[in-house]
């Protein structure tokens, strides 16, 4: 035993890494205007969020941008909503009904500026329950994936993003799925994420949202990003935005959402 | 009809015999005398007309033709002593050579000869000749001599990084070298993620390097040629060679088949990280190691026609438990006829097989998942060097490839459909002409006109401006689009005096399969395609010029290069590229430009107790993609402004010797965030430029010594000893920004560095 702990010592001091903070001095940067807009098939108010981007070295404060017109239409249904500034940078919302297929149009004026953005909000797809399967990870014991039990249609193009949620605490990895592999059968595949693990007795909840194209490209950019870690990841860039306009950041989605909460056996 | 032919055959070759009426040549093979390996780009010439010289060819064949007359021939090789050949020259002459090391003390007391310079005389530009007992005495991380850790040490090669074999010539990717082993291409070098390469340089016998300017028989990559020729076993006596380390071992078996006629050689390696990890609880399940095999044998049918068999077989595996599995490898093999059709006309032909794969499996509670990728060449190989008098050496022949490339792809375990993959046909004819024009200008012109055709068996989709236009079935046996290119190739030196000279070049390579990349590192897992209705052929132009000097008779060489090079139809994933899963990947490709230029210094010194040298490259690479960095160029990942390589060994006594190492390099071109925002409650980070800032400078030095056991009877034995970052660098493999763990209204910057001193020891034997 003492000679297997000796050889295992060794090998880590061989391939140990270190890591530690630095100082790094990036530029600054013009602020954007973020816009993060959604509706959803449950009941409303749906918010718009305005905010600006600050540069790397200051304090995570994103200064709302108040005073902003903006509308959400209904194209399908030619139903158009004017939306309330209820808190600084927060709009909502006040009749609209956000339903499957139906096409969204976001309209937003700030700073004189005019920016506009549209998402179709898919078919729903049921999300029926959760199953869970032992995950070995090197290192880790009795770990447990969780599987969001579902089955996808036989219609080529369906895209996923699921929230994981643990005993209360929200994961803040972005993790998505679409039908280009193993289109139109149950889903089988297991929710991994990087920052959360799941323990025999936890409360796990999965929100599962089914997304249009853009949207999904949106979030699988930023999931691809994430991955920079040891080991190299993808070049990083600026999500591609469904939302038209000049020097604009963030996404314009209507998706379909469904929760299911399910103890760990 | 045939009588015809065989009688103006017969006429033709008397011709040639009357016009060569005072001529005569001298031909043969030539040998290491002490275990029978033919040598390379050995010099011969006639001591009484010193401006004509040819030298022996990658096969150890020579001819030189001279008028009647008596000569003295000398045949010379660094490390070698001279070897002499008196004769009457009054008919065609086969004499086969063997040539004798010299030992260590007599190399540092003489060697002054006349073709010492032979670095001012030849045309090769942009071309070195590594010495595979030098590459042992340079320390190397985990006491693993490596040969792709060496050429990075070459001015113009740049490493990947560390943990990282793959390297960069002169602005070009990783994909853009031509990696021979046995003239065989290798897809992926490297071992365990990139530490170690598929070389295991036991098995080796000669290395070259040429940075762009390849003469025309080379092709189809555009930044460079790593020709790598394994040993083909001592045909005098059995030997055994090994080497122990702290987590590989080495052996290899060498002997005569038939004395002096035909040998063998097998050489295997593997790991052994994953013993340890099976010892210890929490890792018993996982597997982590690699191993590779070379094997070559050849067999003399009669003095003027011989058989080479050889294979290279590697495999790595990296698994955990029974739900995540990756193994990839290379295998290639190798049929080759040498034939000496007459004393001028040497003829090689082979047979390459090669082949490049990974496998991924992910098993989810009885659900498995599997990305294969597979790419599979055959390859048939002609080449003649004909000498018709001395002023010349031409080679010419054929190349043709088959090419079936597999793309990874995602599937279930459901969809068990069988993914053929791709097929394509790779062609080219080439000449290339090595000419005396006059004993100051040397000359060396081909051309190589190569073409690349899409086979059918399966669909092509076409895109314009990223939108799909129009979808084609390409049946099988069908051939599709061809490609046609003409590659000019052109190299000379001309000696300003005894001491210096000046060459230059021009190169243009085409390279018809690309590797698709998206990471800020090299992994098993990237994917090769073919050209297609989208991808075009890749097209580097290369200029360069440089100047060369000898100092303290040839004992210092001195060099200074310069490049320029353009690149077309440069390949790159879009952004947020599904690499994966899309059900088209070239939807997810865009398309651009390239440009590199630099300047390349060397100081080298061969002879002597102290030997070593000094590599400085200043050095420019930028690409320009459409629907990139807004369109505008950019630095490329590996563009590095400074790249300063140190190396010095010194023979203190006969028993030890001691290296050192010392690299400088401007850190990598990358992406760093200039702003930040909030999606979705998560700090999201704001880019304004592609690969706008640098990563910090890379600097380490390291320490080797080998202390070389007494000979006790056959059995020779040494020790050798490294430590790897000597002072403790942390030299930045990655940075991360995030929020702060301490404090969540903060973001910062984390860096990850891998290794402050690796010491080794290994041991190594031979009997």
């Amino acid at each position: 035993m003492k000679k297997s702990i000796f050889f295992f010592g060794m090998l880590v001091s061989l391939f140990s890494s270190c890591t530690k903070e630095i100082d790094i001095d990036l530029n600054s940067s013009n602020p954007q205007l973020v816009i993060e807009g959604v509706v959803t098939d449950e009941t409303g108010p749906y918010t718009v969020k305005l905010s600006k981007t600050i540069n790397f070295s200051d304090d995570n404060n994103y200064p709302p941008v108040t005073g902003a017109f903006v509308m959400i239409s209904d194209l399908t249904a030619g139903i158009a909503d004017t939306l309330d500034e209820v808190l600084p940078g927060l709009y909502q919302t006040t009749a609209l009904v956000g339903t499957e297929q139906h096409t969204y149009q976001l309209t937003v004026i700030a700073e004189n500026k005019t920016y506009t953005a549209r998402s179709t909000m898919p078919s729903k797809i049921n999300l029926d329950s959760l199953r869970f399967n032992p995950l070995a990870l090197p290192g880790v014991n009795d770990a447990l994936a969780v599987i969001p039990m579902f089955t996808d249609p036989l219609q080529l193009g369906d895209n996923y993003r699921f929230v994981l949620t643990v005993n209360g605490e929200k994961d803040d990895s972005y993790i998505l799925g679409n039908d280009n592999v193993a289109n139109g059968e149950p889903n089988q595949r297991p929710l991994i994420s990087r920052s959360i693990a799941i323990a025999s007795g936890d409360t796990v909840s999965v929100n599962m949202r089914c997304l249009d194209l853009s949207t999904y490209t949106y979030f699988f950019t930023l999931s691809q990003i994430a991955g920079n870690g040891p080991g190299g990841g993808t070049t990083p860039s600026n999500p591609p935005s469904n939302i038209t306009g000049e020097n604009v950041l963030g996404y314009f989605a209507a998706f379909t959402t469904q929760t299911r909460t399910q103890i760990a056996p | 009809m045939k009588k015809v032919i065989f009688t103006s055959l017969v006429f033709l070759l008397g011709l040639s015999n009357i016009m060569a009426q005072q001529k005569y040549t001298i031909s043969g093979t030539i040998r290491d005398k002490k275990n029978g390996e033919t040598m390379i780009g050995v010099t011969i010439y006639p001591q009484e007309l010193t401006s004509i010289g040819t030298s022996c060819n990658a096969y150890g064949f020579y001819s030189l033709t001279l008028p009647e007359g008596s000569y003295h021939i000398i045949y010379t090789y660094f490390g070698y002593q001279p070897d002499t050949l008196t004769v009457q020259l009054n008919t065609n002459i086969k004499s086969d050579r063997y040539l004798s090391e010299t030992s260590i003390v007599t190399s540092t007391v003489v060697i002054s000869d006349t073709k010492e310079d032979d670095n001012l005389t030849n045309t090769n530009i942009g071309a070195e000749k590594l010495d595979i007992k030098e590459i042992n005495k340079i320390p190397v991380i985990f006491g693993e001599k490596d040969i792709l850790k060496t050429i990075q040490l070459l001015p113009g090669v740049k490493s990947a990084g560390e943990g990282n074999s793959g390297f960069f010539v002169r602005g070009g990717s990783a994909d853009q070298n031509l990696i021979l082993l046995d003239e065989a291409p290798v897809y992926n070098a490297s071992h365990l993620l990139g530490f170690f390469s598929t070389f295991n340089s036991d098995a080796l016998k000669d290395v070259v390097i040429i940075k762009g300017n390849s003469p025309a028989q080379y092709g189809g990559r555009l930044s460079s040629v790593l020709d790598v020729k394994m040993k083909e076993g001592n045909n005098q006596r059995y030997n055994v060679t090994g080497g122990v380390g702290l987590i590989s071992s080495r052996l290899s078996i060498e002997g005569p088949i038939q004395k002096e006629k035909s040998s063998f050689i097998l050489s295997g390696r593997r790991t052994y990280a994953d013993v340890f990890l099976k010892a210890t609880e929490d890792f018993k399940d996982n597997s982590l190691y690699f191993y590779d095999f070379n094997a070559k044998a050849n067999y003399a049918i009669n003095d003027r026609n011989r058989v080479f068999l050889s294979g290279y077989f590697g495999r790595d595996k990296l698994g955990f438990g029974d739900n995540f599995g990756i193994d990839w490898g290379n295998k290639t093999g190798t049929l080759r006829w040498n034939s000496i059709i007459n004393p001028k006309i040497f003829s090689n032909t082979s047979i390459l097989y090669s082949d490049y794969s990974y496998n991924i499996k992910v098993n989810s509670g009885g659900s498995v998942f599997n990305v294969n990728s597979e790419i599979k060449d055959w390859n048939l190989k002609q080449e003649f060097h004909f000498y018709p008098n001395s002023k010349n050496a031409i080679r010419f022949g054929f190349n043709t490839i088959y090419h079936n490339v597999i793309p990874g792809r995602f599937s279930g375990e459901e969809e068990e459909t069988k993914n053929v993959g791709r097929y394509s046909w790779d062609n080219a004819v080439f000449v290339n002409n090595t000419m005396t024009i006059s004993d100051r200008f040397n000359l060396d012109y081909g051309l190589r006109f190569s073409s690349f055709s899409i086979l059918g068996g399966d669909t092509y989709n076409i895109y314009e401006n990223g939108t799909l236009v129009d979808s084609l079935v390409l049946a099988e046996g069908k051939i599709g689009k061809t490609y046609y290119n003409i590659e000019p190739r052109l190299q000379f030196s001309y000696m300003l005096n005894a001491k210096s000279s000046i060459k230059g070049g021009y190169a243009r390579n085409t390279q018809h399969l690309h590797l698709l990349s998206n990471s800020t590192s090299a992994n098993p897992t990237d994917q090769w395609i073919g050209n297609t209705y989208n991808i075009k052929p890749e097209i580097a132009d290369q200029m360069s010029i440089g100047y060369f000097r000898n100092f303290k008779e040839n004992t210092y060489q001195f060099s200074i290069e310069t490049y320029y090079k353009n690149m077309q139809n440069q390949v790159d994933y879009k952004d947020g590229a599904d690499i994966n899963t899309a059900p088209d990947i070239e939807s997810e490709l865009l398309y651009g430009i390239g440009r590199a230029y630099g300047v390349e210094f060397l100081i080298k010194k061969s002879t002597g107790k102290f030997t070593g040298w000094i590599g400085y490259t200043l050095s420019k690479t930028e690409r320009k993609i459409d629907g990139i960095n807004n369109n505008e160029w950019y630095n490329a990942k590996q563009d590095r402004t400074h790249d300063l390589s140190l190396v010095g060994m010194y023979e203190l006594t006969s028993r030890w010797s001691l290296s050192a190492l010392f690299v400088y390099n401007t850190g990598n071109a990358v992406t760093f965030p200039s702003g930040k925002y909030t999606i979705d409650g998560n700090t999201t980070f704001y880019y304004t430029e592609r690969n706008g800032y640098r990563m910090p400078a890379y600097h380490r030095l390291d320490f080797g010594a080998t202390y070389t056991k007494p000979h006790k009877r056959k059995y020779e034995s040494s020790w050798n000893f490294s430590l790897y970052n000597v002072y403790g660098r942390e030299n930045a493999y990655s940075i991360t920004f995030a929020n702060s763990e301490s404090d969540p209204t903060k973001t910062v910057a984390t860096q990850t560095s891998l290794f402050r001193w690796v010491p080794s020891i290994t041991y190594n034997f031979k009997f």
